[in-house]
């Protein structure tokens, strides 16, 4: 019981930096919802103006679901809450369980606990009552926010409950793919593929009438089944606990019987020498990231499809002057004309390049902890044609999603009938990237100056800058703290013109920290982990 | 003859710590250094600094003349490295990887890789990441052996080693001394050190406490004289540079540190069986430095 104990608290103090930014953006967002709504929408002739403009929209149906209450502060909060919040969960929930299980494996400190006076069921039980706990921790933040708003205790209390319930599901998924891959990177890939579908399914179910029993598939589609405030269906929650409970028993199972360090989906070790990309540090480099590439490309291709395809439904919409004034103040574009619409789905993309950067900051990152880097540089590879190779790369996989989501998006929009140019759309991909890559080079300044913090303070910028422009609108705060988000200075192309000064503004702010990145980087130690 | 290492008042210093204390280093071309030490003594921090990954606290090094921290890249050229954990690309095979740095160094001697890859029975179309450590350390190894390097830096090359690859180790070296390559070989296994090296330094808190040729560090160190007396041994007397002490019910041993003279003049009337006198080892060696510094007075 003791090295239970031992074994869970370590496990939670691993994960505890994770738990506490996600924490904070649960109470944030859950308190800016409702503060946000009662701002927006004081009166009841707002809320039902406001109604009847989203209540059908499907491509607001798309981000946050299907809406069953807007004239109460709680039916709205719950649509809004759980329309973000959920996926977050889910993200938090695979994350913690791959974290816990498969990493530690994979480093071989699994090995070293097994081989103590502990046996394989604890070795997996202990490190899913420290994951237990941090979801706790996920629902308490949901729950403070909710509470500070002002919205009653019982509901809220099951509201965040039905938030943090995809959690539960997506631990146990990452779990099983703890036990099916052999590495960190496979498991997570598992994971989110599983998540990409889970949210698939849920936006078919969401703006496709005749598809709304796949509501009933996916785990994010259950919390929106749990209908906080707007009629409780308190009996759904069975749904997210069986699965975990399902998937955390067949994980248990193949942990049990399965040789420790090792997955169930045999990889094959061995192969005739494929030499493709190996004539440099940088070309080795892309063999590595190319898989993760694709998997950007995917995703962001398939969401610039989905947005294409939605784009002249808020056409339809009859906007009241409040609502008008609301969309006004997250960035100005007229959103009722399709090519409005796309200019503020974009917006997403500049989000979504942006964390691509931050991915490209860990894997630098970990390509220095694990002392690979160490091995590269004591061959005749200089340090900044290094660094300078792996900031092309992110670059130039920028731009390909940038000009990947233009392109994809005039497609799915060209489908529809809806008049906007190729060379339009691509403009609203490239876009996207001054801010980006203003993101991917204060990463690699931190990367320089404070490595070991070089991943968390990029994602975390990234996430805070967006959150702040995406909600800081509706609290009136003064401009100048909205000014300091990236995300402020980006024209909603096609719809409103392109920012030129902020852009160059941005490009050059972005190059002299690559500058100092690099000139600091050629000074310092190479520091393992 | 010129040198492949210099380093003047080398010194890195970790926040508080001083790793290394104003080292004072030349390794001539052609030479086999071993660089000796217990762990943490600053081996590791050395070649570090060497290789020009971690900047000097104050000092330089040099290699081949070219300063090792301001253009380590010309530096590298001429050296090949292999770290005491092998840390390299999972995902690759050992194929893979030996085209890779072969391709990042500049081309390889691919003939006698070959003939390493058979020397060190490696599987090369296994990933790296399917391989034991002491298989990973055998890729290291054979990529920095066939690149052909003017200077081979090696840390605790053969930790995860198994006795008949030590060997394979041991012969590929010699053959890098007869081709003039220089060695650098950081190490405590002593008995490698004391068969390959042609000049030692013996490492301690970060300062270079000993260094010269096995011989030179011998004739310094006491010799071992052991007498064997056909009954009870004769009491000795105090004798200048003699420590005696019992071994045995009818034999001594004596510790000479300076000329032996004097004590074969001490037992020109003893019954004497059996004397045997030889240089200490260079574990000897290593221990009373290491003995000295831990009980203050080295």
């Amino acid at each position: 019981m003791a090295a239970a104990r031992a074994i869970a608290r370590r496990a939670f103090a691993d994960g505890r930096a994770r738990t506490a930014s996600f924490a904070l953006l649960f109470g944030l967002v859950a308190l800016v919802q409702v503060t946000g709504y009662e701002h927006s929408f004081p009166t009841l002739k707002d809320r039902l103006d406001f109604a009847h403009s989203f209540g059908d929209n499907k491509a607001v149906r798309l981000f946050y679901g299907v809406p069953h209450d807007l004239l109460s502060v709680g039916g709205y909060v719950s649509w809004r809450v759980g329309g973000i919040l959920t996926i977050f969960a889910a993200m938090w929930g695979l994350l913690a369980a791959v974290r816990a299980l498969r990493t530690e494996e994979e480093a071989g400190r699994q090995e070293l606990v097994l081989a103590g006076a502990v046996r394989r069921g604890t070795a997996f039980v202990a490190p899913m009552v420290a994951v237990a706990a941090g979801v706790v921790v996920l629902w308490t933040a949901a729950l403070a926010g909710l509470l500070v708003g002002g919205l009653a205790a019982g509901e809220s209390a099951y509201l965040a409950l039905a938030t943090v319930s995809p959690a539960l599901v997506f631990v146990g998924l990452g779990a099983l793919a703890s036990q099916l891959a052999a590495s960190r990177r496979v498991a997570l890939e598992i994971g989110t593929a599983a998540l990409g579908l889970a949210l698939a399914l849920r936006i078919v179910a969401d703006t496709t009438s005749s598809l709304e029993f796949l509501r009933w598939v996916t785990p994010l589609g259950w919390s929106e089944e749990m209908r906080a405030f707007t009629g409780s269906q308190p009996g759904v929650l069975v749904l997210p606990l069986l699965a975990s409970v399902a998937l955390l028993v067949v994980a248990a199972a193949i942990a049990r019987g399965r040789d420790v360090g090792s997955g169930l989906i045999a990889t094959r070790d061995s192969r005739a020498p494929r030499l493709g990309l190996l004539s440099s540090a940088t070309a080795q480099a892309l063999r590595g990231e190319r898989g993760s590439l694709a998997g950007w490309l995917v995703g962001i291709g398939f969401f610039a499809v989905v947005f294409g395809l939605l784009s002249d439904t808020f056409a339809t919409a009859h906007l009241s002057a409040a609502i008008k004034e609301e969309l006004k103040k997250l960035g100005g574009a007229t959103i009722v004309t399709p090519s409005g619409a796309l200019g503020f789905y974009f917006l997403f993309f500049v989000l979504a390049i942006g964390l691509f950067c931050c991915a490209q900051i860990a894997a630098l990152r970990r390509e220095e902890s694990d002392q690979r880097l160490e091995t590269l540089l004591s061959l005749p590879v200089g340090r900044v044609r290094w660094l300078g190779g792996r900031l092309a790369l992110a670059v130039l996989g920028s731009v390909a999603l940038a000009l990947a989501a233009g392109l994809l998006a005039w497609a799915g929009a060209a489908t529809q009938g809806v008049g906007v140019s190729l060379p339009d759309m691509l403009g609203a991909g490239a876009n996207c990237l001054p801010a980006a890559l203003l993101f991917l080079a204060i990463g690699m300044l931190a990367f320089a100056v404070v490595p070991r913090a070089s991943a968390g303070i990029t994602y975390g910028l990234v996430s805070v800058a967006f959150v702040w422009e995406l909600f800081g609108a509706l609290l009136d705060v003064p401009a100048w703290t909205l000014d300091l988000s990236p995300f402020h200075h980006v024209g909603l192309v096609p719809a409103q013109p392109f920012k030129a000064t902020a852009a160059a503004v941005m490009l050059a702010l972005a190059a002299a920290a690559a500058l100092g990145a690099i000139r600091i980087f050629r000074r310092r130690d190479v520091v393992g982990a | 003859m010129s040198s492949a290492i210099q380093a003047e008042g080398l010194s890195k210093r970790y926040g508080d710590t001083l790793a290394l204390d104003s080292l004072d280093l030349t390794v001539a071309e052609g030479e086999v250094y071993g660089y000796l030490g217990p762990n943490g003594a600053g081996k590791t921090t050395t070649i570090r600094l060497l290789l020009g990954l971690h900047r000097p606290s104050a000092g330089r090094a040099e290699v081949f003349g070219i300063d090792a921290w301001r253009d380590p890249v010309s530096a590298h050229r001429r050296l090949a490295y292999v770290a005491g954990e092998p840390f390299l690309w999972p995902a690759l095979t050992s194929a893979e990887t030996f085209e890779f740095m072969a391709t990042l160094h500049g081309g390889a001697d691919v003939i006698y890789r070959d003939l390493l890859i058979e020397r060190f029975k490696l599987d090369t179309e296994k990933k790296v990441r399917a391989l034991s450590k002491g298989n990973r350390q055998k890729v290291q190894l054979v990529a920095a052996l066939a690149s052909r390097a003017d200077l081979l830096i090696l840390d605790e090359p053969t930790s995860g080693l198994d006795p008949l690859m030590e060997m394979a180790f041991r012969e590929s070296v010699h053959e890098a001394k007869e081709r003039g390559q220089t060695v650098f070989l950081s190490s405590h296994i002593l008995s490698e050190v004391e068969a390959l090296c042609d000049r030692v330094g013996i490492l301690r808190e970060g300062r270079l406490v000993d260094e010269g040729t096995l011989d030179a560090l011998r004739h310094l160190s006491a010799h071992t004289v052991e007498i064997t007396f056909e009954d009870e041994p004769p009491e000795l007397g105090p004798l200048a540079g003699v420590e005696v002490t019992r071994a045995g019910a009818r034999a001594l041993r004596c510790e000479v540190s300076g000329p032996i003279g004097p004590l074969i003049a001490a037992l020109a009337n003893a019954r004497v069986v059996a004397l045997t006198s030889r240089e200490p080892s260079l574990e000897e060696i290593f221990l009373h430095h290491y003995d000295h510094g831990s009980s203050g007075s080295g």
